[in-house]
């Protein structure tokens, strides 16, 4: 036998997390989706206002390799897209025309952009060159002509970040509101309980409606993307609460708690050096899952017009504009933010799963 | 096929043709759209563009009825029919009897035209007898002498005569009790039978267009009155009434006779006696059910009493998506007005599956939409800068039409300004044309000129005191495509450095805030824009009117409707411009009417009171493959009542 080591507490969750392979799986998906959203302005090939008129819901196009003659290309191309308009179906034809290559270029110069609104440059990841009449539109364009690609990753930024920063602001106040109402206890405990009930009671959908719809319309789309995270966080911090007071309920009376406070450690360091890092883990836990439910709120109310508005491009907002037949039947791209979302929400549902597995100091390592 | 009709229907005048090849080089160099129609360009029966032949001149003796009505026990239907009934010509072919046909509610105006005193030429500018069988005017046009048809019946049998005329515009139109404000169209108007069918309106003023008044809207002229005296206190006891209108829920009878009066076509609330194809028969929720009416009085070249179609459907449907999946699955007889251009595509998509056919047909809308920005708005600020032409022009010429009309409208729209259709008497090419070219470094040294500069850099215009500048275009999204057309221009105005933002609201709030001046900016569609309305309505382009429509100028209205003594006084030009237009609706001088019509227009052009995109565009009309007559090509527009030439009466269903 090898000498024993102690490990530490974090040390062994981080052992518990690894063994879950999928968690892994979706914290580098989410890792790898965040960065594109944070960049989103350099990797997309355009802005996501600018319109194509020759490449109006446009299907989405292939990156190719391989040419026409079977040649191989080291430089990823597109091939040129034609238009017509069909004289009897009135349908948009595009057809490839093999004849005219449109080479990728890398970290070259086209539309310019301010990264983060701060920045200005103009080097896109990929593009074809602008002052050319090629395009490439990866995921198709829709019925403005505007590249889906780019507002995919546009509206990622906002999905993504509101998910975090909604999250943010519901930990904030349930951690503040459930650690109060459990550590003191008594009036302020009844009065917190009593408010989350109220809201708890609230079918949440409706509420939400009524308070997007309360949002002045000459507000700004930035003001606007601040009022629905409140919206969505002054209603999400109920279930939080209740179980931050439930855990500082029960760990009052833990012996290391009130031995804390006979050594006559104030309230402060009580709750933050001794109550809180026991169960930091299962906030974490909590927070993750809680993301998701976020992002869903988003989309939920831009789907239904009422919350963020165009020219805000969120994933929310793009389904909105694919929520008729008429996509379904004839540009079936424009549902690509659909499962996007899906992905994203499966993937932060089993991140939280891996980290409440490995946040549980009584799931055994041995197990599965 | 009958002998009679393919003699008639084979008969497509050679001049008419002729008179389409000119037509369309005249045409050819103004604008790709011919939308002066001749009739008989695109081949519809000669018999529509003159006053319908009677049964006793086409020498038809024996009537036939619909078969449902065998055993209704009503009286035969030589007696339900007028004296001698007007005969229309079907489209293609003589039809039989018989289906139902389903369709939207917004579409029940489209299948079941609105049958008036008068009727509308497919020409754009004839008006044709209907109901009435002739009319004249007096030399001076101070007197107007209409003949109904003898033997009309109202859909319960009870005859239709002058007194029916009298009532409505003596007892209703003029009785300050239910219409508080005159419509302007009745103001001065005195009425008198001569006898059971023959009536003289005098006016105070020459109306030569006054037809064309009635002929487009018949609701305000016909009203039964035997129905109806019932619960008017000039022949029913006020106590009676009262009971009546507590047991319909009405707070007094006028507004029970306006809500009639409105739906007169579609009587939602009573089942009140039609002169039209179709009556009521039930009204659930979200169901409107029409049945034939028995007594309607024109017939076909067979002797059929028309319509073919023994009933009507229609759901209340409100959105443009439902409509159109609906129409593209083949469930619908007939769609029109809630089809998007955008949608033609998919449309044709449904006709290779679903047993439909889709016929293009051009809207009569000058433009599919008319921006307009309020001269009359509360806020100073605002008020001086759109009362400046400059920031009109800018607005204007920062538009990109061309790539608005690749993007909607497939490239087959008109660009152009809000003014009359080509071939209106009163159109000149440059109404059209005027402002309308995009040029977007015009349109900032406009902007600049006016003193709107960014002054803190974050590429947003400031007004010339350094204050915040917003545009804000408020507007419902009704029959054209608004939305993504206003998408486009506030784009287009953001490019420019205007900080513009659009908003969606329902219907009810557009007319009272419109009416009442409180837009800042909207969005209507300009119609009105043919012979039959322009020289009685020309509501685009000056004050004189207010509607929901109309939201630039509702004070300057306000003081033309009370004369001056409520609203604001308008400057002399738009001044100028009140008074050609109460010459234009009452001159007899053919030229002077069009000299004063194109000088109107001219304004417009110069001022941009109201700013055009997109005009003359496709209208996809969906028609299922079984419902026969529908005419192939057609002009689709309020001003002739989208259907009211092509007599719906006497669409059919293929057996």
């Amino acid at each position: 036998m090898s000498e024993l080591r102690e490990l530490s507490p974090s040390r062994l969750a981080w052992l518990r997390f690894r063994r879950h392979r999928l968690a892994i799986l979706a914290a580098c998906f989410l890792v790898v989706l965040y960065t594109l959203a944070a960049f989103c302005e350099f990797i997309s090939p355009y802005t996501p206002e600018q319109r194509n008129v020759r490449a109006i819901n446009a299907p989405p196009m292939d990156i190719r390799f391989v040419d026409a003659q079977g040649q191989f290309h080291f430089r990823p191309f597109v091939y040129d897209l034609k238009l017509t308009i069909n004289p009897d179906t009135w349908m948009r034809e595009y057809e490839e025309d093999s004849s005219t290559p449109y080479p990728l270029r890398f970290f070259a110069k086209g539309v310019p952009y301010e990264l983060w609104g701060l920045v200005p440059a103009e080097r896109h990841l990929f593009s074809v060159d602008p002052r050319g009449p090629g395009y490439i539109h990866w995921f198709g364009t829709d019925s403005l002509g505007r590249d889906m690609f780019s507002r995919v990753l546009y509206g990622a930024r906002v999905s993504l970040s509101i998910g975090i920063v909604g999250v943010g602001l519901t930990l904030f106040l349930g951690i503040l509101l459930g650690g109060f109402a459990g550590y003191l206890g008594g009036i302020v405990d009844s009065v917190v309980q009593r408010i989350t009930e109220v809201l708890q009671s609230i079918p949440t959908l409706p509420l939400w409606m009524a308070l997007s719809a309360a949002l002045p319309t000459a507000w700004s789309p930035i003001t606007t993307y601040f009022g629905v995270t409140l919206i969505l966080s002054l209603f999400g911090w109920t279930t939080l609460a209740r179980q931050v007071r439930g855990r500082f309920l029960a760990m009052r009376e833990e012996d290391f708690v009130v031995a804390a406070r006979l050594l006559g450690a104030n309230d402060s360091r009580v709750i933050f050096r001794h109550m809180l890092p026991s169960f930091s883990s299962h906030i974490i836990t909590t927070a993750t899952l809680a993301v998701p439910a976020m992002m869903l709120g988003e989309t939920a109310l831009s789907f239904l017009g009422i919350g963020l508005r165009a020219p805000v491009v969120s994933w929310g907002v793009l389904l909105q504009q694919a929520q008729n037949y008429q996509v379904i039947v004839m540009t079936p791209w424009l549902l690509l933010p659909g499962a996007f979302i899906v992905v994203t929400v499966i993937a932060f549902n089993l991140l939280g799963d891996g980290l409440r597995d490995a946040a549980d100091p009584y799931s055994s390592l041995s197990e599965k | 096929m009958n002998p009679v009709s393919l003699l008639v229907f084979r008969f497509r005048s050679l001049l008419a043709s002729f008179t389409l090849a000119v037509s369309l080089l005249c045409l050819a160099h103004v604008t790709v759209f011919p939308v002066s129609i001749q009739a008989a360009e695109v081949g519809y029966p000669a018999a529509w563009l003159e006053p319908a032949q009677t049964a006793s001149q086409l020498g038809i003796t024996s009537f036939t009825q619909s078969p449902v009505l065998d055993e209704s026990g009503l009286p035969p239907v030589a007696q339900r029919l007028p004296d001698d009934p007007p005969v229309i010509f079907p489209n293609d072919a003589i039809g039989s009897y018989g289906g139902i046909a389903h369709i939207i509610a917004d579409d029940r105006g489209m299948l079941i035209a609105a049958d008036g005193l008068f009727t509308i030429s497919p020409d754009l500018k004839t008006i044709l007898p209907n109901l009435a069988e002739s009319w004249y005017y007096s030399d001076d046009g101070l007197t107007l002498t209409v003949t109904l048809r003898k033997g009309l019946k109202w859909s319960d049998g009870h005859p239709l005569t002058t007194e029916d005329i009298l009532f409505t515009v003596n007892d209703l139109q003029l009785n300050s009790d239910f219409m508080p404000v005159t419509l302007p169209d009745f103001i001065g108007l005195e009425l008198h039978a001569i006898d059971s069918w023959t009536f003289v309106i005098n006016f105070p003023k020459p109306r030569p267009f006054f037809i064309n008044y009635v002929a487009q809207s018949p609701e305000y002229f016909l009203m039964p009155k035997h129905y109806f005296r019932d619960f008017h206190p000039e022949y029913t006891s006020p106590d009676v009434i009262d009971e009546r209108m507590e047991e319909l829920g009405f707070s007094s009878w006028s507004a029970f006779m306006t809500t009639s009066m409105q739906k007169r076509l579609f009587p939602d609330l009573v089942n009140h006696p039609t002169m039209s194809a179709f009556k009521i028969e039930s009204l659930s929720p979200g169901l409107y059910s029409y049945e034939r009416n028995p007594y309607y009085f024109k017939i076909d070249p067979s002797g059929q009493q028309l319509p073919y179609i023994d009933a009507v459907e229609a759901q209340d449907v409100r959105e443009n998506e439902v409509a159109v999946a609906k129409a593209s699955t083949g469930q619908l007889d007939f769609a029109g007005v809630r089809l998007p251009t955008q949608d033609i595509p998919l449309l044709k998509l449904g006709e290779q599956s679903s047993g439909i056919k889709v016929n293009i047909w051009n809207r009569l809308h000058g433009s599919d939409l008319s921006i307009q920005a309020n001269m009359n708005y509360a806020d100073k600020q605002k008020r001086e800068l759109f009362l400046d032409v400059r920031f009109r022009r800018a607005l204007s010429i920062a538009i990109n039409r061309d790539e608005m009309n690749e993007i909607i409208y497939f490239g087959r729209g008109t660009p152009r300004q809000v003014t009359v259709v080509p071939g209106s008497d009163y159109f000149e090419p440059e109404f059209a044309t005027a402002w309308a070219q995009y040029d977007v470094e015009a349109a900032n040294a406009l902007l600049d000129e006016i003193g709107l500069h960014d002054v803190d850099g974050d590429g947003i215009r400031e007004l010339p005191d350094g204050s915040r500048l917003t545009l804000t275009v408020e507007y419902v999204n009704t029959e054209t495509p608004k939305q993504v057309s206003m998408e486009l221009v506030v784009s287009y105005w953001q490019a420019v450095g205007l900080d513009a933002r659009q908003r969606l609201i329902d219907r009810e709030l557009q007319y009272s805030r419109a009416v009442s001046g409180e837009l800042e900016m909207t969005v209507w569609h300009a119609d009105r824009t043919t012979d039959i309305l322009f020289p009685i309505n020309p509501d685009f382009w000056v004050p004189r009117k207010l509607a929901a429509s109309l939201a630039m100028w509702s004070e300057w209205s306000r003081w033309y409707l009370t004369d001056g003594n409520l609203g604001e006084e308008p400057p002399p030009n738009i001044r100028q411009l009140q008074i050609w237009a109460d010459e234009l609706a009452t001159t007899m001088d053919r030229e002077r009417r069009i000299e004063i019509g194109k000088l109107i227009l001219a304004a417009n052009a110069e001022n941009l009171w109201t700013i055009g995109t997109v005009g003359l565009a496709p209208q996809p009309v969906v028609t299922s493959n079984r419902l026969m007559n529908v005419v192939e090509f057609g002009l689709w527009g309020w001003d002739i009542r989208y259907t009211m030439p092509y007599h719906p009466a006497t669409w059919y269903f293929a057996q």
